[in-house]
């Protein structure tokens, strides 16, 4: 399961890249997409109030809010979702700057490729999948090492109480072997 | 002169004589030899004071006593034109003082202040000399002197002597102001023909900016109009992936429901007739085979579009991206070489002639494209199998890449418009008739030529040339850049 967000100004546009996301038959078919499409950067920033995304891909150039300006929000407000860029121009300056300041996974250019956009998407999810479970995995030990921390400081408190408790060796029936 | 061939010259102002002088005067007018002339006068003047030899000697230009020979009888000819030593013998001393003088004997008896010693004892049976004076400047002096058999020269033949000179100077100076006009026309010729040369070079240089401002701004439409015309190429090329795979689902089911209709057996159902007359009518085959070949064919037309805004792209691009970095040609012809050797296997043997170069500061991605797009020319150019000959090497403080092929060459009445964007004889769909424009326009930017030589049925060759030193583009070009930009 994935969701998508795509956002550009033209709607063929939109249309055109549901059609290749949903068709498994161009492949690599991504697994079980559910797509939003908008055609204005503020309607998909409301919707994002409400929705998580796993992805979202946005068009450079746009009236009201441009994509690097799009993502940038997206970043701050969702930093796992995944960020594409599009762009029909090659307009270097701001494809820098959407790079630098909106943490894009990577820049598609238009016209593209329909295995190689589809291919980048996985791709980007994939990467995606493994950073946020790295970030799970990163969580898990550092709450096992609290448990650790813990158990050490209580054993350290015994030993500051009875000298040598932590150090008794016991025998199988429950009884206290003595230094020999 | 026979008026004047006694012994006493002054007797006559001979006017045939002054005629005949006056006419060798303008002899000199009609673009006879200055030398030639000058000896003619002197050989006059020999004649009319019944002397058996004489000289001339004029005053160098832009000097007050430095003098040279000008003509002489009984002289080697390699003496005239010589300088001779300054303020010396009777000539120095006649230019010096501006008077004439009489010699019968030799100097010291003659009393001339002569310098040195062995001038003084040089003895003359009889010389007059003059000097030769224009509006009271001194241009020269003339000699006359006669030998032993005959009598000697008096003061009288001197004074009228110094009347005919008067003359003889004004003939001289005329005749010097001719030579200096053809020094001065011949000056002019020379100057003349550098200007027609720089000229043509500004002309050459003017259209190579026209051209440059040309491709400049079909950059900046190009710019332009590449996003309104990417985004509906971008859905529509995806579209059609998208129908391919919508039909092929829709031919199988197709297909399903075919077989399955041999299977019904519902005599009554009109629907099923309905469906079977309407199957009659379509040719499906047809259908299938040709709906394969529209999209084939539509995607090839919107991936030619789609080449095309990329090669007008190409022309506006600078800047940011464009870092120049030293470059090892050599190695980057191997690696254009590599990239279309598959596409000439079959077509060309490639020499490769390398010679020495060094490194060159250019932005290497956009001189392998016009590698590239100068190998592929060649490629195309040639029927059959030919040879593409690649040789570099350096010219002054220019580097050259030459690529060279054995194919069918360019006419001459296409030569001047191969560089010109959309020029393209190739077949519909094959050349965009950009390539040659934007390397012609990548050169320039690199400061550098493209220069083409080509003969039909021979060959074409293209030659490039940038130079060694970095950043040498001349600023006429990065005006046009920045305007492009």
């Amino acid at each position: 399961m994935s969701s998508l967000l795509i956002v550009d100004d033209e709607p063929n546009v939109l249309s055109a890249m549901r059609r290749l996301c949903l068709n498994a038959a161009v492949l690599p078919a991504i697994p079980n997409p559910t797509i939003a499409t908008f055609t204005s950067a503020r309607e998909a920033l409301g919707y994002l109030d409400a929705h998580d995304v796993d992805i979202v891909i946005s068009d450079y150039r746009m009236p009201e809010m441009d994509g690097a300006a799009l993502l940038a929000q997206v970043k701050e407000r969702h930093p796992d979702s995944a960020r594409i860029i599009m762009s029909a121009c090659s307009d270097i300056d701001g494809i820098v700057r959407a790079v630098n300041h909106a943490g894009i996974f990577r820049f598609v250019s238009k016209p593209w490729s329909d295995p190689d956009l589809k291919a980048t998407i996985l791709e980007v999810l994939a990467h995606r999948r493994l950073l946020i479970e790295n970030r799970e995995l990163a969580d898990e030990v550092r709450a096992q090492r609290d448990v650790i921390l813990r158990q050490k400081l209580e054993l350290e408190r015994l030993e500051r109480e009875s000298p040598g408790i932590t150090r008794v060796r016991w025998t199988e029936d429950g009884g206290v072997l003595l230094e020999e | 002169m026979s008026a004047k061939s006694t012994t006493n010259c002054g007797r006559t102002a001979d006017i045939d004589w002054i005629r005949a002088l006056y006419e060798l005067g303008q002899k000199a007018a009609n673009g006879a030899h200055p030398q030639q002339v000058s000896q003619e006068i002197l050989e006059h003047i020999v004649r009319g004071f019944a002397a058996e030899s004489g000289s001339i000697a004029l005053i160098v230009d832009g000097t007050t006593d430095q003098l040279e020979l000008a003509a002489g009888t009984d002289l080697p000819s390699g003496l005239i034109g010589k300088e001779l030593p300054r303020g010396t013998g009777v000539f120095g001393h006649v230019v010096a003082t501006g008077q004439p003088v009489l010699v019968n004997g030799n100097a010291a008896e003659t009393g001339l202040p002569l310098r040195g010693s062995a001038e003084r004892q040089r003895s003359t049976h009889s010389a007059m000399c003059w000097p030769l004076q224009v509006a009271g400047r001194t241009i020269g002096a003339v000699a006359v002197n006669r030998a032993e058999t005959s009598p000697r020269y008096t003061p009288d033949d001197l004074e009228q002597g110094q009347a005919l000179t008067s003359l003889l100077a004004l003939v001289m100076a005329n005749h010097r102001m001719h030579v200096e006009r053809d020094a001065q026309i011949l000056e002019l010729q020379t100057l003349n023909a550098t200007m027609q040369r720089i000229n043509g070079m500004l002309e050459d240089a003017q259209n190579q900016v026209i051209q440059s401002e040309k491709l400049a701004s079909i950059g900046q439409m190009a710019a332009g109009v590449a996003h309104e015309i990417n985004n509906p190429l971008a859905f529509a090329l995806s579209n059609l992936g998208s129908l391919e795979a919508y039909l092929a689902n829709l031919f199988a089911l197709l297909d399903a429901y075919v077989e399955a209709d041999a299977a019904i057996d519902a005599p009554g159902n009109a629907a099923l007739a309905a469906a079977r007359k309407l199957r009659a009518g379509v040719d499906v085959a047809f259908l299938r085979s040709d709906t394969a070949d529209l999209v084939a064919e539509s995607r090839e037309g919107l991936l030619r579009v789609k080449r095309i805004v990329q090669d007008l792209r190409d022309f506006s691009r600078g800047g940011a991206e464009e870092v120049r970095q030293a470059l090892d040609i050599h190695d980057a012809l191997d690696r254009t070489l590599n990239i279309v050797r598959n596409e000439l296997k079959y077509k060309a043997n490639i020499v490769r002639e390398y010679g020495a170069l060094p490194e060159i500061e250019c932005v290497p991605s956009r001189l392998n494209q016009v590698f590239l797009n100068l190998l592929v020319n060649a490629g195309q150019s040639i029927d059959g199998v030919g040879t593409i000959t690649i040789s570099t090497g350096v010219d002054g403080d220019e580097a050259w890449i030459a690529v060279a092929d054995t194919g069918c060459g360019i006419p001459p009445e296409n030569l001047n418009r191969i560089f010109d964007p959309f020029f393209t004889t190739k077949p519909v769909g094959q050349g965009t008739g950009l390539g040659l424009s934007v390397s012609h326009s990548i050169v320039r930017k690199h400061g550098g030529r493209l220069d083409v030589e080509s003969e039909v049925g021979r060959g074409t060759r293209f030659t490039i040339r940038l130079p060694l030193a970095s950043a040498s583009a001349p600023t006429v070009v990065s005006d046009v850049e920045k305007r492009a930009a």
